[in-house]
């Protein structure tokens, strides 16, 4: 095992007993504390999603919330249809006489979950298709990604009859998990969430430190050295493109769930530009970071709009460039930089001791 | 059937002809030493091998196959390893992670993605010790030396084990003692690989090269034995200048 990958489970272990055990007991097991926190955790999840196409393989993607949007109407299409006798209210307020083709399979909640995952994976991969093929990376990828979600934001906003516009979806349904009725303000939910969270965790883990996540860091660095080693780095980049997409997909589905509304303002430019912040400040190196990440920042946000109620934003934005000037690898870095300087502490202590022996044999010699 | 063909190569940079009619064949366990003054064109020879440039005109077939409109990570796969003029390796990665991501005779998605990260292999080891690495693996290859920087690459190409080495000025910056070293590491890739060197270092040429091949302005200008080379008056004006 490598040592990273020690550090990453280790952090993993002490994050799951924060999560499963420390937060439930510190807020008294109460759903409705609880519910907010459930908040954080999923969107923990796009945070760490961003981290791997971002922080593994250098693919900034500013369009993040576009795919998160996906996932999140997703699930609202299938709550709403649920709540809804016949067409639902939107629909005939619009003077749209029929259910729409693409709403009816959202009546099964097996292809919604599946849609959550698979829309956003297969819209991110005919995007990553062009972008990677025509060697494409940096900057430009910013702005093409950005440039689709300020596009399919709109796109939503226009088709009111088909999507409820500005107003998104609201009047959801519980959902119906293979029997179970879920009660969001319950500890079930809350441990639903950190479920999906720790799974989505794993796979960041498992990708990361697998040859496939070795790869993407060599592709981050340097794509064209990357290729004359005979890997085919649009598709290595797609792929990464395209799990990233899906798990901000599946962070989408949740957040429905948790809020019990999809809204257009999911798909806003700020609100992409935040999940770009909460993997910064976490550190976008690492998985686990980049998930604390989203939780500090919200947890932050809501303590501190209170206070600070106009000034909130202004105070993330200067965060920002705070970290980005002073911290750019995040909280991660500073953790890990501290570990490195205690191994290195531990290490010249060592090679001191070895130093202090070589030199003291040439004076013996000399003695002789 | 050499395993290299090179017929009629030809490219064009605007005005430039920095290629122009090249011919070169390289047979399985060869070393064919390229020699030119600055700007011959020896690297662009390089490019349009491995497909980091794409030729005019011409044609390059390797082991059977027409390679010159297939992109560069495909011709890798047929066989074909590079080291560039500038060392470059992964220098945000270690030792260690540089070599694994060079052992790609499983490059797919697939592969790699269900291949999750072992820690030693005696492969690697063996590289390692052989360039002396040994003890550097677990290092960040951003804070090698020069020198060790050329070795991490030789060892990456050896860890790639391509039928065809192309290999840039691999000693450019070694001491006379590393050069000698090099030497004889390609010595014992020959039986197993056919490489193309590029060098100006004629004590380093003498001892690897089967056959060499001088190039000047784009074009060939001699090919032969090593004494062939050093007797042969155009080579001689052109290229050492007397
Ligand atoms: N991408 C390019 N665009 C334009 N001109 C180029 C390009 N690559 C190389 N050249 C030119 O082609 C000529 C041959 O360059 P090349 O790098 O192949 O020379 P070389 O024989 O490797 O020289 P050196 O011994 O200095 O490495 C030079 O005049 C160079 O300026
Ligand atoms: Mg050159």
């Amino acid at each position: 095992m490598t040592k990273k990958l020690k550090y990453d489970l280790v952090a993993y272990a002490l994050f799951a007993a924060v999560i499963f055990l420390a937060v439930p007991a510190y807020l008294n097991f109460e759903g409705y504390e609880l519910n907010t926190f459930a908040r954080y955790l999923s969107l923990g999840i796009v945070s760490l999603a961003l981290a791997l196409s971002w922080g593994t393989a250098g693919i900034l993607n500013l369009g993040q919330a576009a795919t998160f949007g996906m996932g999140s109407y997703a699930m609202a299409m299938h709550l709403k249809l649920k709540s809804s006798q016949g067409l639902p209210d939107f629909m005939s307020w619009n003077n749209v006489e029929e259910l729409p083709w693409f709403w009816v399979p959202f009546h099964s909640l097996s292809f919604t979950l599946l849609a959550g995952l698979l829309i956003p994976a297969s819209i991110g991969g005919i995007i990553a298709i062009f972008m990677f093929r025509a060697r494409i990376s940096g900057v430009f990828v910013a702005v093409i990604t950005l440039a689709f979600l300020v596009a399919f934001q709109l796109l939503v906003i226009e088709q009111q009859g088909y999507t409820g516009g500005q107003n998104g979806l609201t009047g959801l349904a519980p959902l119906t998990l293979l029997g179970w009725t879920v009660d969001i303000y319950s500890l079930s939910f809350y441990y639903l969430i950190a479920a999906c969270l720790f799974v989505a965790i794993m796979i960041g883990i498992y990708l990361v430190h697998s040859k496939f996540g070795l790869i993407l860091r060599a592709i981050r660095e340097d794509a064209d050295r990357t290729r004359f080693f005979g890997y085919n780095v649009a598709s290595y980049e797609t792929a990464a493109f395209c799990i990233s997409a899906a798990l901000a997909g599946w962070s989408g589905m949740l957040y429905t769930l948790v809020l019990e509304f999809a809204s257009p303002t999911y798909m806003s430019v700020s609100f992409s530009l935040a999940i770009v912040i909460w993997c910064a400040v976490g550190g976008r190196e690492s998985i686990i970071a980049a998930a604390i990440g989203a939780i500090v920042v919200n947890l932050l946000e809501v303590r501190l709009s209170d206070v600070f109620v106009e000034g909130w934003n202004l105070i993330l934005g200067v965060t920002f460039v705070l970290i980005v000037m002073f911290m750019p690898r995040g909280l991660h870095g500073v953790v890990a930089g501290a570990n490195d300087w205690i191994a290195r502490r531990k290490d010249s202590r060592v090679s001191n001791a070895k130093h202090s022996n070589l030199k003291s044999r040439p004076e013996i010699k000399g003695g002789q | 059937m050499d395993l290299l063909e090179v017929t009629d190569l030809r490219v064009d940079f605007g005005g430039l002809r920095a290629v122009d009619g090249l011919n070169l064949n390289v047979s399985q366990g060869e070393i064919l030493c390229l020699l030119g003054p600055n700007g011959a064109g020896k690297s662009t020879t390089l490019d349009l091998i491995c497909g980091k440039t794409q030729l005019t005109s011409g044609s390059i077939r390797f082991d059977g196959h027409e390679i010159s409109n297939i992109p560069e990570f495909k011709r890798v796969r047929y066989g074909i390893g590079r080291k560039f003029q500038v060392p470059s390796v992964f220098k945000e990665l270690t030792v260690d992670e540089n070599l694994q991501v060079a052992r790609s005779k499983h490059s797919g998605l697939l592969q790699t993605l269900s291949k999750f990260r072992h820690r030693h292999s005696p492969e690697i080891e063996r590289i390692l010790e052989l360039v002396g690495l040994e003890t550097r693996r677990a290092d960040m290859a951003g804070n090698l030396s020069h020198g060790e920087t050329q070795w991490l690459e030789i060892a990456m190409l050896i860890a790639q084990d391509s039928k065809l080495i192309l290999m840039d000025e691999p000693t450019a910056g070694m001491t006379i003692q590393e050069t000698d070293k090099t030497a004889r590491i390609f010595e014992s890739l020959r039986k197993t690989h056919a490489l193309i060197v590029v060098e100006h270092d004629m004590s380093f040429v003498r001892q690897v090269a089967d056959r060499i091949t001088v190039m000047a302005q784009g074009k060939k200008l001699a090919e032969g034995t090593v004494t062939e080379i050093e007797n042969n008056e155009a080579v001689k004006s052109a290229y050492l200048g007397h």
